[in-house]
C-alpha cells in the first residue's frame, strides 16, 4: 500500500523523467544471460503473491471488514466523466460546420477583433477608415498643446478635430520607417501600456519582428540597461535568423541591447521611456493627441489616442509595415545579400580582425565563398560531406531566386 | 541441439525447454529495434535548403521577443496562457467546485523554478487562468493543454494522498485516534449497550466536571448513539478538557467508520476537524504571550533608582570575598553581574534592592 501511495504521489514526477518506459522494449538484451535472473525474479514475484494471498484469505476468514470513505469529490468525478456533454459539444459543432454555410450570407460589417486578427495594411489606410476609428477626435480645448496646432482641423463642440490628411501622411511615413528598420535587421520596440491595448501591441511586435511592452516601462531599461535587463536571454542569428549556436559563451561579455526604433501608443504616461530614448539616440514613433508635446517623438502621428479602435489600426498598420521589411529583408538573404552590418560579440568580432583564418579554424567553419577569403581553411578537411553538398545547395537556391 | 535451460527468447521456442518435445517452427522475430543503416547513396537534393550557419554574419537579438518587460520568462508564460485561453475558450466547462484539485506552484516554487522575481499580482495572474483553464470539462481537455498545466502544478500532489480505508476486526470493533491541545486519545468503539471505560475507570472517575463527561461523549450523544455502542477510551496527556475532547473526536472517528452517513451530523455536531489551536508561546518583554507587565512610575529595574541602589551595592561586597578575587583565588568573572557589569553578585544587589 505504501508503494502505491508513493507511486500515485510522486507519478507526475517519474513519468516526466527523461528515462522513458518504453525504453526498455527498444534495448537488445540476450535473454540467454538474463535466464538465472528472469527465473529468480519470476519466482520471488511468485513467493510475494501467495504470501500476499494468504495474508489476505486469513483476513477474510477472520472477517475484518473494511469500510471505504465517502468522498463526494470522487464521485462527481466519475460521473462527470459520462455525463455526455463531449458528446453534445461534438454534435453542436458538427452541426454547426454543417449549417453554416447554408441560407443568406450576411454581409460582414465592422468586426472588432478584425484589427487584431487581421490588421489593415499601410496601404489600407484610408481617411474613411481613420474616420471610423475616431482617429480624428482631440481633447478638450482648454487641455491642448499649441504645438500641435498644425495639426489641428478645428473646433467643434468644445474639442479640438484632428486634420485627417496629415493622420493619414504622417501614419504613411511612420510606416515606411518602421518598413525600412525591419528590413535592415534593426530591432522595434512596441509599447502600450493603457489597458485593452496589450493585445495589439503583442500581436504588431510579433508580426514585425520586434520586441513588445505592455505592463510597466521599467524606468532604466536604456539608460542603466546593463544592470536592469542583465538576466534577460540573448541570441545571435544569422541572417536566416538562425540561431548560432557557438557564441553562447561570448554573448555573456556583450552589453544589454537597445531598441533600435521604439513605438509607443501613448506617450503621455512614457515620457521617462521617451526621455531615455532621447538621451540614447533612439528614434521614436507615438501617437500625439492634442493635449501631448510632439517634440517628445520624432515621427508623430496626430491622432486619438484615447481610442482603442485608432489605436489597433494603428499599431496594426506599423505592425503590418514591420512584416513587409522582414519579408524583404529574408528575400534579399535568399539571394545571398545582407542588409544589416553584422553585429557579432566582441571576442569573436575581435578573433575576426586578427585573422580571418584563426577565426575560421576556431568556428570549425570556412568562409562561404562570396565573401572572397582566400583558399579554403584548415576546418573544411574536418567538415562533413552533407555540409559541403549543403553548402553548394545554398547557392543553387540562391542563383534561383535571383 | 540446445542443451536443457538454453532458453532461446520468450518469441522462438523450438523446443520446449521442459520435455524436449519440438514445438512448431516459429519464425524467430529479433527485438532489435534501431534501424542500421546500409544504404551509401547521397539523400536526395533539397532545392529548399538554406546554406549553412555562417557566425561572420551573425548579429544580437534578444531570445524573447518579452525582452524589454526585464521578467522575459513569466511575461512569455503569461502571453502563452492567455493564447491557450482565447483558443479553447468555447469549450464546455465546469462548476468550480466540480473543478479537479489542483495543486498549482506557489510564488515561491515559481519563482525558483523560472529564476526571475515575479511580483505576487503578475503571478496571481497567471493563477488567474489557469484556475480558468482547469474548469474545462474533463472530457474535452486538449492534450496541448493538459502539457502546458503540468508545467505550473507542484511537483508532487498533496491530494493524491488517500486514507487508508477503517477496519472493522473479526470481535465488531474499531477505533479512532483523537488530539486536543497536548492530549490524545486511542477510542476503541464496539456495537453495545452504551458502557463507557476510560483508562480502565468509569466515565464520572475519569471526569470531574461534568461539561468534560459530556464533552467526551458529544459524538455518541449529538447523533443519539449513546445506548448503541460501548466506549473503550485510552487517553494521555494534557488535561482535563484536552484529554475529554480528544475523545471526542477520536469517538467520532470511529463511528464514522460504523456509520459513514452520519458524517455530516457530526460535522455540524463539530465532531469531524481537529481542534488546531495551541497553547501561544511567550514572548520577550511580555510577561505571558501577550500580557504586559504592569506600569510603575519609577520602575525599580530601569530608572535612577536601580542605579541608585546597585551603586550602593557595589560598596556592599563583602570584603572577604573581595579579598580572595584580589588574591587571585577566585577568577573575575566568577559571580559577575551583567547588569553591574562589575564583579557583583546579583544576590547583593538584590538584597540591597530588598533594604
Amino acid at each position: 500500500m505504501i508503494v502505491r501511495k508513493a507511486l500515485i504521489r510522486h507519478g507526475r514526477r517519474l513519468a516526466h523523467s527523461p528515462r522513458q518506459w518504453t525504453r526498455s522494449l527498444a534495448t537488445e538484451t540476450d535473454l540467454h544471460d538474463l535466464q538465472d535472473t528472469t527465473e529468480a525474479i519470476d519466482s520471488s514475484l511468485s513467493n510475494a503473491t501467495l504470501q500476499t494471498k494468504s495474508i489476505e484469505s486469513q483476513a477474510e476468514k477472520s472477517g475484518v471488514q473494511y469500510v471505504p470513505q465517502i468522498d463526494a469529490r470522487t464521485q462527481m468525478s466519475q460521473q462527470l466523466l459520462g455525463d455526455g456533454t463531449k458528446y453534445v459539444y461534438d454534435r453542436h459543432r458538427r452541426q454547426q460546420k454543417l449549417q453554416n454555410p447554408l441560407g443568406t450570407t450576411v454581409d460582414k460589417g465592422y468586426q472588432p477583433h478584425r484589427l487584431l486578427t487581421d490588421p489593415p495594411r499601410p496601404s489600407d489606410i484610408t481617411l474613411e477608415l481613420l474616420l471610423a476609428s475616431q482617429a480624428h477626435l482631440g481633447h478638450k480645448t482648454s487641455h491642448w498643446n499649441p504645438a500641435n496646432s498644425r495639426y489641428i482641423f478645428g473646433i467643434r463642440q468644445g474639442i479640438h478635430i484632428i486634420s485627417l490628411d496629415v493622420t493619414a501622411a504622417h501614419l504613411r511615413r511612420a510606416c515606411r520607417v518602421v518598413s525600412s528598420v525591419a528590413e535592415r535587421g534593426g530591432l522595434i520596440l512596441f509599447v502600450g501600456t493603457r489597458p485593452g491595448q496589450d493585445r495589439c501591441v503583442v500581436t504588431a511586435a510579433t508580426m514585425a519582428g520586434g520586441c513588445h511592452l505592455f505592463d510597466r516601462w521599467t524606468p532604466g531599461s536604456i539608460t542603466n540597461g546593463d544592470q536592469i535587463l542583465r538576466s534577460c536571454r540573448k541570441q545571435v542569428v544569422d541572417e536566416f535568423d538562425r540561431e548560432v549556436p557557438e557564441q553562447g559563451a561570448a554573448l555573456k561579455d556583450a552589453s544589454a541591447l537597445k531598441p533600435d526604433l521604439v513605438v509607443c501608443m501613448n506617450p503621455i504616461e512614457n515620457w521617462v521611456m521617451l526621455h531615455e530614448c532621447g538621451m540614447h539616440g533612439v528614434p521614436t514613433i507615438g501617437i500625439i493627441d492634442t493635449d501631448a508635446n510632439p517634440t517628445w517623438v520624432t515621427y508623430p502621428i496626430p491622432a486619438n489616442d484615447d481610442s482603442l479602435r485608432c489605436v489597433q489600426v494603428i499599431a496594426g498598420a506599423l505592425g503590418r509595415a514591420g512584416q513587409e521589411g522582414q519579408a524583404n529583408r529574408r528575400e534579399a538573404a535568399l539571394a545571398g545579400e545582407v542588409t544589416y552590418r553584422p553585429n557579432r560579440p566582441k571576442r569573436i568580432a575581435d578573433r575576426m580582425n586578427a585573422s580571418p583564418r584563426a577565426v575560421e579554424a576556431a568556428t570549425g567553419l570556412a568562409n562561404t565563398g562570396d565573401s572572397g577569403m582566400g583558399p579554403a581553411a584548415d576546418g573544411v578537411a574536418n567538415r562533413s560531406r552533407n555540409s559541403e553538398v549543403d553548402k553548394n545547395l545554398g547557392y543553387h537556391r540562391a542563383e534561383l531566386a535571383s | 541441439m540446445a542443451s536443457k535451460g538454453s532458453f532461446t527468447g520468450i518469441f522462438s521456442p523450438s523446443y520446449c525447454p521442459k520435455c524436449y518435445h519440438q514445438l512448431s517452427r516459429v519464425p524467430r522475430r529479433s527485438i532489435q529495434t534501431t534501424a542500421k543503416r546500409t544504404a551509401i547513396a547521397a539523400p536526395p537534393i533539397d532545392l529548399d535548403s538554406l546554406p549553412p550557419i555562417d557566425p561572420s554574419k551573425g548579429r544580437i537579438v534578444p531570445a524573447s521577443p518579452s525582452y524589454f518587460t526585464a521578467r522575459p520568462d513569466s511575461t512569455d508564460h503569461f502571453l502563452q496562457l492567455q493564447t491557450l485561453l482565447r483558443r479553447h475558450q468555447t469549450l464546455p466547462t465546469i462548476s468550480a467546485a466540480q473543478a479537479p484539485r489542483v495543486a498549482w506552484r506557489t510564488l515561491v516554487q515559481y519563482r525558483l523554478l523560472i529564476g526571475e522575481p515575479v511580483r505576487a499580482a503578475k503571478y496571481h495572474r497567471i493563477l488567474e487562468i489557469l484556475q480558468r483553464l482547469n474548469r474545462i470539462h474533463p472530457n474535452a481537455v486538449p492534450k496541448d493543454l493538459k502539457e502546458t498545466l503540468e508545467v505550473f502544478k507542484r511537483d508532487v500532489d498533496p491530494f493524491a494522498v488517500i486514507r487508508p480505508p477503517a477496519i472493522i476486526d473479526e470481535d465488531g470493533k474499531t477505533y479512532g485516534v483523537g488530539r486536543r491541545k497536548e492530549s490524545s486519545a486511542k477510542v476503541y468503539l464496539v456495537q453495545g449497550e452504551g458502557n463507557v471505560l476510560i483508562n480502565g475507570k468509569s466515565l464520572n472517575a475519569a471526569f470531574g466536571r461534568i461539561h468534560d463527561r459530556e464533552s467526551a461523549l458529544w459524538a455518541l450523544k449529538a447523533t443519539s448513539r449513546l445506548d448503541k455502542y460501548n466506549v473503550w477510551a485510552l487517553v494521555k496527556g494534557g488535561g482535563t478538557t484536552g484529554q475529554a475532547e480528544a475523545i471526542t473526536l477520536g469517538a467520532a472517528k470511529a463511528l464514522m467508520a460504523f456509520e459513514p452517513a452520519l458524517k455530516p451530523a457530526l460535522r455540524r455536531a463539530g465532531c469531524v476537524s481537529r481542534d488546531p489551536r495551541r497553547v501561544e508561546r511567550k514572548k520577550p518583554g511580555k510577561a505571558k504571550a501577550r500580557k504586559m507587565p504592569a506600569w510603575v512610575k519609577r520602575s525599580a529595574t530601569t530608572g535612577d533608582e536601580a542605579h541608585k541602589l546597585m551603586k550602593q551595592s557595589r560598596d556592599k561586597v563583602p570584603k572577604a570575598a573581595a579579598k580572595r578575587r584580589k588574591d587571585g583565588l577566585v577568577p573575575a568573572w566568577v559571580g559577575t553581574n551583567h547588569l553591574t557589569g562589575t564583579g557583583v553578585r546579583s544576590i547583593d544587589v538584590l538584597a540591597a534592592l530588598m533594604d
